[in-house]
């Protein structure tokens, strides 16, 4: 154990390694190449029973041999939302240069966020009991239960430190990065496995967020003129959090710092976000991060391409940055991944953390025109190189809680370190 | 939009009866200017109008810019009778 663990809460902490599954496939890298490129991977819905509804597509994790990834013990535990789960852990830890046992004991957490967990579990059980009148499955409780990804991963890593779900909306995955850093930080532990799951593109769950008329039946288009809503994603990414010291000391190059963490409730409306709320989160994570609204070279917005959310968001950005609010590079890498929901932070800061390192801003696409409401520069449908020393993340949920990241390059390490 | 100024005007009215229903106004407020405001509508009555809406002419609404921004009954109206028109013309 190295550092202090003294609660000063001045440890720097950083990002070893990082894994994601998502529409892109396997991989963070592959997810990295759909959003610098613009290619989106919301395709046609595929249901396992026939979906009545009108929203036929979705950005849909494609060709995933749970067996390729999940060891036979495992595998009757582990919905879709824990097998993705595992495949980004395992994809982190490697990157972070650590065998299965290396981060034991009870000084490493793990904490993953997960809008609703084992929705695939809960679906099949209601359809087969209620309809076919068939005994739900023994092993449905605990598959399905939100804990169940964190859970598993401490299993498979022999983790006994603080574990838990974050169950946050939107905003899971972001604050169980955030509170992962915060631990670190006071020297409550010294590792952490952070991030988020979410597997819910499936019959009941379309259906439901269908009705709620936030998804868009042709193209996702963030901040565009014309938007008319999401489309549903899904997926993992997985992010192992330690020291700055430790990560030196044993001669391992982490990817980047994660500098800030910020996050407030709007404490308004179950459904409408409120810029008050999403501006303090941002404000909240440059002042933890120490840094000024200048040092941000990109934004990865929330951008869920919903009237209101992109308004209220490109509003907030303008009240934190000021002037700088239209200039900032922003944009929303959800028409390629979909809304991953509780996973959504996760793959959003992967792609952050990939687009510092290659200073690549990545661009939204399916852009038509700039929207007068939505005075930020967008990026438009096209990639931009820039210099990125610092980038933001930004999480927005339903029930009104944000969650604000904030990440920095490390010297000699894609730019250099503001 | 519909080309028969009788179908357009059966469709405004199944629309009203519709706003009346879901939104809990009564009928006679929903007069071309009322605005949405002076009916006490809110995000969460627009869903159920829409949603009712659905059900009746087999449509999918989403909620863009037309009808965040109808400020009064006519606007709301005419974004709506526009999204049913488009998606029966699909039909």
């Amino acid at each position: 154990m190295a550092g202090s663990t003294g609660g000063a809460g001045d440890r720097r902490v950083v990002i070893s390694g990082m894994g994601a599954v998502s529409a892109a496939g396997i991989g963070a890298e592959k997810l990295w190449a759909a959003a610098r490129d613009g290619v989106s991977q919301i395709r046609e819905l595929k249901t396992e029973r026939p979906y009545d509804g009108r929203i036929k597509i979705a950005a849909q994790v494609p060709d995933f041999d749970p067996a390729a990834y999940v060891e036979s013990n495992f595998l009757p535990f582990c919905d879709p939302f824990t097998q993705f789960s595992i495949a980004a852990a395992d994809e982190a830890m490697a990157q972070a240069g650590y065998d299965r046992d290396d981060i034991a004991g009870p000084r490493t957490g793990v904490i993953i966020g997960s809008g609703i967990g084992g929705m695939t579990t809960i679906d099949d059980g209601l359809y087969f009991y209620y309809k076919e009148g068939i005994r739900p499955d023994p092993l449905s409780v605990p598959r399905l239960i939100p804990s169940a990804a964190p859970t598993t991963l401490g299993m498979r890593y022999s983790c006994t430190g603080p574990t838990f779900a974050v169950g946050s909306a939107c905003s899971s995955a972001s604050q169980a990065l955030g509170i992962g850093m915060q631990m670190i930080r006071f020297g409550l532990i010294d590792k952490a496995v952070v991030g988020g799951a979410e597997a819910c593109v499936i019959n009941g769950t379309i259906r439901a967020w269908e009705a709620l008329r936030v998804l868009t039946p042709d193209l996702c288009r963030p901040f565009s003129k014309g938007r008319n809503g999401m489309s549903l994603g899904e997926g993992a990414a997985v992010f192992i959090l330690e020291t700055l010291e430790d990560a030196e000391v044993r001669g391992h190059t982490p990817l980047c710092e994660l500098v800030g963490y910020g996050t407030t409730s709007d404490a308004k409306d179950p459904v409408r976000p409120d810029v008050l709320g999403s501006s303090s989160a941002m404000a909240l994570a440059l002042k933890d991060a120490g840094l000024e609204p200048e040092d941000i070279d990109y934004i990865n917005a929330h951008g869920t391409a919903t009237h209101a959310n992109d308004i209220t968001e490109a509003d907030a950005i303008g009240r934190v940055f000021g002037e700088y609010g239209a200039r900032v590079p922003v944009s929303s890498t959800k028409p390629v991944h979909g809304h991953a929901l509780g996973a959504g932070g996760g793959l959003e800061l992967a792609i952050t953390i990939c687009a510092m390192r290659d200073q690549i801003a990545p661009p939204t696409i399916n852009f038509l025109e700039a929207d007068p409401k939505c005075p930020i520069d967008a990026i438009p449908n096209v990639a931009r190189r820039i210099p990125i020393r610092a980038a933001m993340s930004n999480s927005f949920a339903f029930g009104g809680i944000n969650a604000v990241l904030i990440v920095r390059a490390l010297k000699g390490n894609g730019a250099d370190g503001v | 939009m519909t080309e028969n100024p009788q179908e357009k005007a059966k469709l405004v009215d199944e629309i009203i009866d519709v706003i009346a229903a879901e939104g809990m106004v009564d009928k006679s407020k929903i007069t071309p200017d009322a605005t949405i405001e002076s009916l006490d509508l809110k995000s969460v009555d627009i869903v159920m109008i829409l949603t009712a809406l659905e059900e009746k002419f087999n449509v999918y609404i989403p909620m863009d810019g037309s009808l965040q921004e109808a400020k009064d009954v006519k606007s709301l109206i005419e974004a709506l009778a526009d999204h049913i028109e488009k998606e029966r013309e699909k039909q």
